[in-house]
Parts: structure tokens; sequence; C-alpha cells
């Protein structure tokens, strides 16, 4: 029988060279070139967002050796990706692994291709960022992030691919963006070229509420508008300034990032409820959603 | 039947005793380094730069016997030094396939750092060859492999050893905390035959 470390250590590499098969070369940038992941066999590659200087004359660098150009299809700072078109149509999708099946504990894999030949660094999942309403599924690991390793799988133990990992998000934490944010990420990019956000047209500063107002609506603060942009959502439901914002659709609104975050992942056309403060007095508002410029 | 992760902590100690027995410090006379015994009648492999500009080399065995080394080749650009001791029916490692390592493999590297004899750091081969994106600027055609463990001053010149405990290369350089590159088994090999012979680097 073969000893646990020599098992260990060859379905390691196996792990790397399987997802390798779906792991490019992206020259995007001045300096050492960074790494993307195959989305699609028709040539879709996502990557990360800061791996991505220059739209034009992008070259991806195949796992066959052979460099094809690629064309910029969009990206998403807010998660660090973006997503190119290769001239190409015969690329081996990676499987991708559901966040669920994630761990914290679990070993893991960075693998990158800033050269012509694969590189890899080991690790565990240090903590899993869940945040389901937003649709962002964010793992902290301690794998380290090799120059040229942005925007590269991060491998499990059977070979698929948990995320993309991404040094640009947080200073000196090497975070993978997980397979539902990228699969949410790309469709949107794929079908709109820019990540629609929802808009409202107001202006907001956070407001402590009352304390029997606090207490009665389980939290201490809302969004006070400030503003009201004439002809947005917001003046059309009739919300005004010194209004104060405690929740948009189903979520609490505490302050403005609560409040981009509702907007962010609210489908744009839609008609929610905003609930707010007038006068004192808690109201209920119907909103239709618009779409930032 | 003991879990996995037992099975493993086993595993893992028993390669590091192995590599322990021919595991050598070189005490150049300012500090000291670490080196591996290449052959049993007192062949010794370190780097150049352990022994460069040296005040009388030292070599300490595992074992605490002490001898005084000569030094039969050194290559500054490969950063090698092969050394003799007056000794034989010397522990020596067996040498493994630095040419087959791959990105995603087991290893460990074993030295000296900061003087706390014999101390090990294991990660994974980051790559391997003369196509490395980080140093393929600085020397051009050398061949490297690049390691993902935390090697530190003290640790040049020692041994990193696959997952079978054989030798897959030598110590050399870091480029930060967490990267550090040694020079592949095969091109050690071909600097002792050109260097001393092919008897030395054939002998295991």
């Amino acid at each position: 029988m073969a000893d646990i470390l020599q098992t260990l250590s060859d379905s390691m590499a196996g792990a790397v060279e399987t997802v390798g098969k779906s792991t490019v070369k992206v020259a995007a940038r001045r300096r050492m070139p960074a790494t993307g992941i195959v989305w699609s066999a028709d040539g879709v590659i996502v990557t990360s967002h800061h791996g991505v200087e220059f739209e034009d004359n992008i070259k991806v660098g195949l796992p066959d050796g052979k460099t094809v150009t690629a064309s910029f299809v969009g990206r998403d700072p807010g998660t660090d990706l973006a997503v190119l078109r290769a001239d190409v149509s015969h690329l081996t999708a990676p499987t991708w692994a559901a966040a669920e099946s994630v761990r914290v504990g679990h070993l893991a894999l960075a693998v990158g291709r800033p050269g012509d030949d694969l590189q890899a660094t080991l690790g565990v999942i240090s903590a899993l960022m869940p945040h389901k309403e937003e649709n962002k599924y964010f793992a902290q690991t301690d794998v380290v992030m090799y120059p040229g390793f942005s925007g590269g799988p991060l491998v499990s133990a059977s070979g698929e691919v948990i995320g993309l990992n991404s040094s640009g998000l947080m200073r000196g934490v090497s975070l993978t963006v997980q397979t539902p944010t990228i699969q949410y990420v790309v469709e949107n990019l794929l079908k709109h070229g820019k990540m629609r956000r929802g808009f409202l047209g107001v202006g907001v500063q956070p407001a402590r509420l009352s304390p029997s107002l606090a207490e009665s609506l389980g939290q201490k603060s809302g969004a006070m508008i400030v503003s009201v942009e004439s002809g947005s959502p917001a003046e059309k439901a009739e919300l005004f300034m010194g209004d104060t914002i405690i929740t948009l659709g189903s979520y609490k609104v505490g302050d403005l990032e609560d409040l981009l975050a509702a907007l962010g992942s609210t489908q744009i056309g839609s008609t929610i409820t905003a609930k707010i403060i007038r006068g004192g007095q808690v109201l209920e508002l119907p909103v239709t959603i618009g779409e930032r410029g | 039947m003991p879990s996995i992760i037992q099975q493993l902590n086993e595993s893992l100690a028993n390669r590091i005793s192995d590599v322990h027995e021919s595991l050598v410090q070189i005490s150049n006379g300012r500090g000291a380094g670490a080196g591996t015994i290449w052959h049993a009648d007192g062949l010794i492999i370190t780097n150049a730069h352990v022994i460069r500009g040296h005040h009388g080399l030292n070599v300490t065995l595992t074992d605490g016997r002490k001898f005084p080394a000569s030094v039969i080749a050194a290559d500054d650009q490969l950063d090698l030094a092969a050394l003799s001791i007056n000794a034989d029916n010397l522990p020596t490692i067996k040498t493994g396939d630095s040419r087959g390592l791959k990105a995603g493999h087991w290893v460990m590297a074993v030295g000296h750092p900061w003087g706390v004899q014999g101390a090990v750091t294991s990660g994974v081969v980051i790559g391997v060859g003369d196509q490395l994106p980080e140093m393929g600027q600085m020397q051009p055609g050398r061949e490297w492999i690049a390691l993902s463990l935390h090697m530190r001053p003290g640790h040049s010149g020692g041994p990193v050893i696959d997952s079978e405990g054989k030798l897959v290369g030598i110590n050399t350089m870091i480029t930060g905390p967490d990267v550090g590159f040694a020079i592949p088994v095969h091109v050690v090999k071909t600097f002792l035959k050109e260097a001393i012979g092919s008897k030395a680097a054939t002998a295991i």
C-alpha cells in the first residue's frame, strides 16, 4: 500500500493538474500576467477585475500553450471580477463547487498560470463569509497568493473549483469569490456588459431612532433622506426630505451601506415596500426600483 | 485504526527522522548554514554562499561529531559547493526525481533557521523549471524549484525532500516569508559530475 503522505502528495498534484486544464494566463496589464478560469467551453473567461488594466489587445494563454486574443466583456469592481471572451471554442470548463460544500478547515490549493506552466500553493479555508441576501459568497484562506495568482482558481481536494482568488479585495488576506457570486456576476456581465444596480434617487445620512421607536422596530438607526432627485423612483413614490427609511423590501436599513446592499440585490423594475418614519409615525409606501445609469 | 491525520503525522515524522541522519551544520567562522551528506566517504553538498569568504570550515554531524572541511568545488552561479570531510560510513540520503515534481506536490525543507537545529518546514511545490515568471528575468535559463513554505536564514544549503523522503533539491534563497527557492537535485548531479567526475555524481 502506498504511504499516506505520497498518496496525499499525488492527490494534490492531481487536483492541480485537473483544474489546470481550465486555468489560463491573462495578459491584460503591464507587469506580470494574471490568471483566469474558463467559464464555458465557447471562450468565456472569468478573471480578477484588478488584473485587467487595459481592455484592448488582451492575450489569453491556453493550457495547451497556444495564445489567443480576447475581447473585454465587463467588470464588477465590487466583487473584483472581470469577464473576457477568448477567440477560441474548445475550452475545458471546470467543475464548480457548491458554496455549501465548502467548510472551514478544508484543505485548498490556489492555482495560477502567470507563465506557461501551472503553479500552486496550499492552505486551508480560514473563514466563510456568506451574505445570502446580496448573493455574495466569500471564503477567506491562508493560501499564499504568489505573484500572478489573482484571478486563478481555489481548488478543493476533489479537484473542483471553490472559487476565484483575489488579493485585491482585502489587503493582506487571501479572499476567494465563491461559485454563486461568480455565476451571478458572469451572467449579468454577459447579458448587460455591466452590473445593473437598483436606483432610488435619494441622498441619505444615518439617523438615530428615538428609544421607543428603536425598541418597537428592533433597530437603532435608519437612513434619513436629505435630498430627492427630481423624476427619480423616490420622487414618484412620494418620499420626502426628512423621511427616515428603516426597511426597503426585506432589508433593514440603518445607513447608506445597507441601502446600497438592498438596492444592489433588488430586481430592477419591481415594486417593493419602503417602511419609513415620517413625523414620528411609521408608514409603508410602494416604491418601483429604477436602474442606476 | 488511527485517523488519517494521525497516519499522516506518523508518515511525516518518519520522513524527517530519515533526513536528519544525513543533515549537517556548516560553520564558516562567522555564521552557519546547512548541508547534506552526499556520499558516505565524506562528500557534503551545500550552497556556495554558505562557504564564501569563510575563515575555516567546520562540519557538525547529527551525532555531534565535528570535522574540519575542505572545499572541493564551488560554483557561485549555481550557488553550489562540494566539501570533503575526513570520515567514512556516513549516512546518506536517497536522491529523488526532481524532474518529476509538479505544482501541488508535498515537500519539506530542513535546516537550521536562526540556529535551531534540524528545523522542518513543509508545504507544496509552487512550480518548477526555468520558466518561472518571477525568476526568469533575474537569471534566464537557470532551473529552480519554487516552494510555498517558510524558509529562513540558516536553511541555506539544506535538503528539500519529497513525499517519499528523497532528496529533490538544495535550499538556496527566499523571496519572501512564504516563498523559498531550491536548486533541483538533477542540477546538483550535473554540477558534481563536472566538478569532480562521474563517480561522485552517480555513487548514490
